[in-house]
C-alpha cells in the first residue's frame, strides 16, 4: 500500500488542472459548469475532439491508439481534475469508457485501427444498445434480431433507453443471430453505423423534462458482416465484458463529481442555517465519510490487476455509488426545505440542487438496479442459491 | 378511548374518492401539464360537492365541518394529486380566518369565487399565489414568490403541515397502488417482478409505512380542532411520518418501475414530485423533528406510562 501521490505525479496533476481551467476560462467556458447530459450537445462534440486533439482524450490507453499511456495514478489525477474544473461530462463516455476498452480487449487489429483513434479523437460517438422493451433487468431475454444477408447483417427490432443516441455516430447492439436461441446463447455483438435508413430515433422524455435516452428502430438496418466484436454467437460474453469496465477508472471522476455536490449541498446548508441543525449535520458527516469509503474501494478494487477471481469489491461498487447518490439527494431535498421545489431558474441560488435529486432518482435502475446487484452480490459473492431464471 | 373514525364521517370522504376517481384521472393531470395548469370546470365540480365551503362555519353558507372531515378529504386530494388549489384555500386559510374572527370572506370563498393562498413565513414561497411565478418540481403546482406580508402565525403553520401531512398520505397509497399493480404486469425472467421477494419487501415496507402515518395523522387533526396544548407536536409527528411514508412510497414506486419510472410518460411522475414539493412545505422534515425533541427534552410536552395514549 502506498498512500499520496509522488512528486512527479503532482507535477503531473498541476499541468492537467492548469491545461483544463485555462480552456474552461479560454475557449470552452460557455460549457463550464453544465450538468446535464443534453445541454450544448454539439459544443461537447467540439470538446470531445478538443480533448482529443491535445492528447486528453483517453489518456489511460496506449499511446499507439490516441491515448498516453498514463498510469493508474496519472489517470486518477486527471479525473479529479477534471471534475474540480467543472468540466461537464463527457458526451461520448459510452465511446470512451465501454466501447473502446472492449475493442482494445477483444477486437482484432484491424478494428481498433478502424474505430480506437476515432474515438480517442472525439470524431466516433457511440452509444449503447443493450435493454429492450421487454429485456431490461433480464438482459439476455433481447429479441432484436440479426441475420446474414450476403456480406451484411441486417437487424430488425427495438431498442430503448439509448442514452444520447440522439448525437451519436455509432451505436453496439446485442441482437439475437441464431433463430430459435434463448437466453445468453445465439448473441452476437454487432457495431452499427447510426446514420441509415433502418435505423430511426425517438427520444424519451425524462422526469426532469430533459429527454437523455431514446427508442431505437432497426428496420432493415445494415451493417457489414464483420462489424462485430468476437465470434458470431458469443454477444453475450463480449456484452459482460463491455460491463465490467463500467466500473472503471470513470467512477473516480465521478467522485469527483460527487464531491462537488456535496459540497453544494454544505453550503446551501450553511447558507440557510440548516447547518446548525443535529440531523442535518449528521447526515452531511455520514456523507462525507461514504464518500471517502468510496474512494479507497475504487482505488483498491482498480489497484487489483488480477481479474481473475471475483472481486467482492467490484460487485459492491455500484450498489454502494448509487445508494449513497440517492440519499445525498434527499439530502439535498432536505437542507432546501421548501426550497427544494425550485427549479429550473438559473438566478435561483440552489437550482442545480433539486436537479441533482431528480438525477439521483435512475442512479439505483440504470447499469443494473440495486435488487439485480444485491443477487449478484449474493450469488456470485456469497455463493447463494440462485434466484429462478425462467427460461434463460 | 376510541381510535377509529366514525363511519359517517369516512362517508363523506368516500364520496369524494369517487367523484374525484370519476373527475380526475391521470388523463387530466396530462390535460393540465400541457395547458395551463388549471380548470375552471375541475373547480366548479368540487365548489358544487361542498367542499369549498366544507369549514366555513354554517352562519356563513359553508357545512362548519371540522379537521378532522377536512384532512381525510385532503387525503383524498392526494390520491389523485388534484393540482387545484383546494387544499390550502379551503383546508389552511378557512379556519385560520375562522380562528382570527375575520369572517368577511367566508362566504365567498365557501361559493368558491374566492381562493386564498396562505402565506407563511417558513414557506419560501406560495401556491397560487399573487407574486412572480417560480419554477416548482411539481408542474401542476403554480408556485409564487412570498408576499412581503406574509405571516408567521403558529396555527396557520400547523394547518398548513397537517394538510399537506394529509395529503402526503394520499400521494402516497396512490404510489403504492401503481407500483403494486405494475409489479404484477411487468415480467423479467419470466415472471412478474411482483413475485420476487425483493420487490415485495420493498412494497410491504411502504405499506408498514402508510399504516404508521395514518393514525398519527387523525390523532393530529383532532387534537388540532380541539385546541389542545400539545397539538402542534402531533403536526410535526404526522408531518415526519406522512413525508417519511410518501418518500419511502416514491422511491420504491420509481425502483419498481425500472427506467419506465424515470420517465415523463409514465404518469407516476406526477405523483413523486408533488410529494416532493409537499415534503418541504409548511416546515421539512428536520424542522418537524425539532419541534417534536424540543417538546420532549425537557420541553412542555408530558412523558411517562401515564401520558403514552394523552
Ligand atoms: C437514465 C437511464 C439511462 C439508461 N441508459 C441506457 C443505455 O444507454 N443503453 C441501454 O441499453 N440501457 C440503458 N438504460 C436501461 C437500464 O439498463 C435498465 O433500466 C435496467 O437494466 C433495468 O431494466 P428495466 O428498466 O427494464 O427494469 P425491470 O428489469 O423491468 O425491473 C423492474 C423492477 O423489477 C426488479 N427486478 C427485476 N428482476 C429482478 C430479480 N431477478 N430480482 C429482484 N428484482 C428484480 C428491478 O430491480 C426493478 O425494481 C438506462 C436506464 C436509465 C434509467
Amino acid at each position: 500500500m502506498r498512500l499520496g501521490f509522488t512528486q512527479s505525479e503532482e507535477q503531473f496533476r498541476a499541468e492537467c488542472a492548469d491545461w483544463l481551467n485555462a480552456q474552461m476560462a479560454g475557449e470552452f467556458a460557455d460549457i463550464r459548469g453544465i450538468t446535464t447530459l443534453t445541454e450544448k450537445a454539439e459544443r461537447r462534440k467540439e470538446w470531445e475532439q478538443h480533448l482529443g486533439a491535445h492528447g486528453w482524450s483517453c489518456i489511460g490507453w496506449p499511446k499507439e491508439w490516441g491515448g498516453r499511456g498514463a498510469t493508474l495514478a496519472e489517470q486518477v489525477i486527471f479525473a479529479e481534475e477534471y471534475a474540480r474544473a467543472g468540466v461537464p461530462g463527457r458526451v461520448n463516455h459510452i465511446g470512451i469508457e465501454l466501447a473502446g476498452p472492449t475493442l482494445l480487449a477483444l477486437g482484432t487489429e484491424e478494428q481498433k485501427r478502424r474505430f480506437l483513434p476515432d474515438i480517442a479523437a472525439g470524431k466516433t460517438i457511440f452509444c449503447q444498445g443493450f435493454s429492450e422493451p421487454g429485456a431490461g433487468s433480464d438482459l439476455a431475454s433481447v429479441r432484436t434480431k440479426a441475420r446474414l444477408e450476403g456480406n451484411e447483417w441486417v437487424v430488425e427490432g427495438q431498442k430503448i433507453w439509448t442514452s444520447l443516441a440522439h448525437i451519436s455516430d455509432w451505436i453496439f447492439v446485442v441482437a439475437r443471430s441464431e433463430e430459435g436461441s434463448k437466453g445468453p446463447k445465439g448473441l452476437t455483438f454487432l457495431m452499427m453505423e447510426i446514420d441509415q435508413p433502418g435505423i430511426e430515433i425517438r427520444p424519451i422524455k425524462q422526469i426532469n423534462g430533459d429527454a437523455e435516452f431514446n427508442e431505437t428502430f432497426f428496420d432493415g438496418a445494415r451493417c457489414p458482416a464483420d462489424s462485430l466484436i468476437g465470434a458470431v454467437g458469443d454477444g453475450w460474453r463480449v456484452a459482460m465484458t463491455l460491463l465490467s469496465f463500467e466500473r472503471g477508472v470513470s467512477t473516480l471522476g465521478q467522485q469527483m463529481a460527487f464531491r462537488n455536490e456535496l459540497d453544494g449541498i454544505i453550503a446551501a446548508a450553511k447558507a440557510n442555517g440548516t447547518a446548525s441543525d443535529p440531523l442535518i449535520r449528521q447526515r452531511i458527516a455520514r456523507a462525507e465519510i461514504g464518500l471517502q469509503l468510496m474512494r479507497y474501494g475504487a482505488m483498491r478494487m482498480l489497484s487489483n490487476t488480477d481479474h481473475s477471481k471475483v472481486d467482492g469489491a467490484a460487485l459492491t461498487y455500484k450498489i454502494q455509488w448509487a445508494t449513497w447518490r440517492r440519499n445525498l439527494g434527499e439530502l439535498a431535498m432536505d437542507v432546501l426545505g421548501q426550497a427544494g421545489e425550485v427549479t429550473g431558474s438559473p438566478e435561483y441560488e440552489w437550482g442545480m440542487l433539486p436537479n441533482l435529486f431528480l438525477y439521483s432518482r435512475a442512479d439505483t435502475i440504470y447499469g443494473g438496479t440495486n435488487q439485480i446487484q444485491r443477487n449478484l452480490i449474493a450469488e456470485r459473492g456469497l455463493g447463494m442459491p440462485r434466484e429462478p431464471r425462467g427460461d434463460a | 378511548m376510541d381510535m377509529l373514525i366514525a363511519p359517517e364521517r369516512l362517508e363523506l370522504a368516500e364520496a369524494v374518492r369517487d367523484f374525484l376517481s370519476g373527475t380526475h384521472g391521470p388523463e387530466v393531470l396530462r390535460r393540465l401539464d400541457a395547458g395551463p395548469n388549471r380548470d375552471p370546470a375541475l373547480w366548479q365540480g368540487l365548489v358544487e360537492m361542498g367542499l369549498t365551503g366544507l369549514l366555513v362555519p354554517e352562519e356563513h353558507g359553508g357545512l362548519g365541518m371540522g379537521l378532522l372531515d377536512a384532512a381525510l378529504i385532503a387525503r383524498e386530494c392526494g390520491r389523485v394529486a388534484l393540482a387545484e388549489p383546494l387544499v390550502e384555500s379551503a383546508f389552511v386559510a378557512v379556519p385560520w380566518l375562522v380562528a382570527q374572527g375575520d369572517t368577511s370572506d367566508l362566504a365567498t370563498i365557501a361559493r368558491g369565487e374566492r381562493r386564498i393562498a396562505p402565506a407563511h413565513r417558513l414557506n419560501g414561497a406560495v401556491a397560487d399565489g399573487e407574486g412572480a411565478a417560480l419554477d416548482s418540481i411539481d408542474p401542476l403546482r403554480r408556485l409564487t414568490t412570498l408576499p412581503a406580508d406574509a405571516s408567521d402565525d403558529a396555527l396557520l403553520l400547523d394547518l398548513g403541515a397537517l394538510m399537506a401531512a394529509a395529503q402526503l398520505v394520499g400521494l402516497a397509497e396512490a404510489m403504492l397502488d401503481q407500483a403494486v399493480e405494475y409489479s404484477k404486469i411487468r415480467t423479467q425472467f419470466g415472471q412478474p417482478v411482483g413475485g420476487f421477494q425483493a420487490i415485495k419487501h420493498k412494497l410491504a415496507d411502504v405499506a408498514v409505512a402508510l399504516e404508521f402515518a395514518r393514525p398519527v395523522l387523525w390523532r393530529a387533526a383532532q387534537a388540532l380542532d380541539d385546541g389542545i396544548a400539545s397539538a402542534a407536536v402531533h403536526v410535526s409527528h404526522a408531518k415526519v411520518a406522512a413525508t417519511d411514508a410518501a418518500y419511502l412510497a416514491a422511491e420504491s414506486a420509481i425502483q419498481v418501475h425500472g427506467a419506465m419510472g424515470y420517465t415523463y410518460e409514465v404518469d407516476l411522475h406526477f405523483w413523486m414530485k408533488r410529494a416532493w414539493a409537499l415534503g418541504g412545505a409548511w416546515g421539512s422534515r428536520a424542522f418537524h423533528l425539532n419541534r417534536i425533541d424540543a417538546a420532549v427534552i425537557g420541553g412542555p410536552h408530558p412523558i411517562g406510562p401515564e401520558n403514552t395514549f394523552a
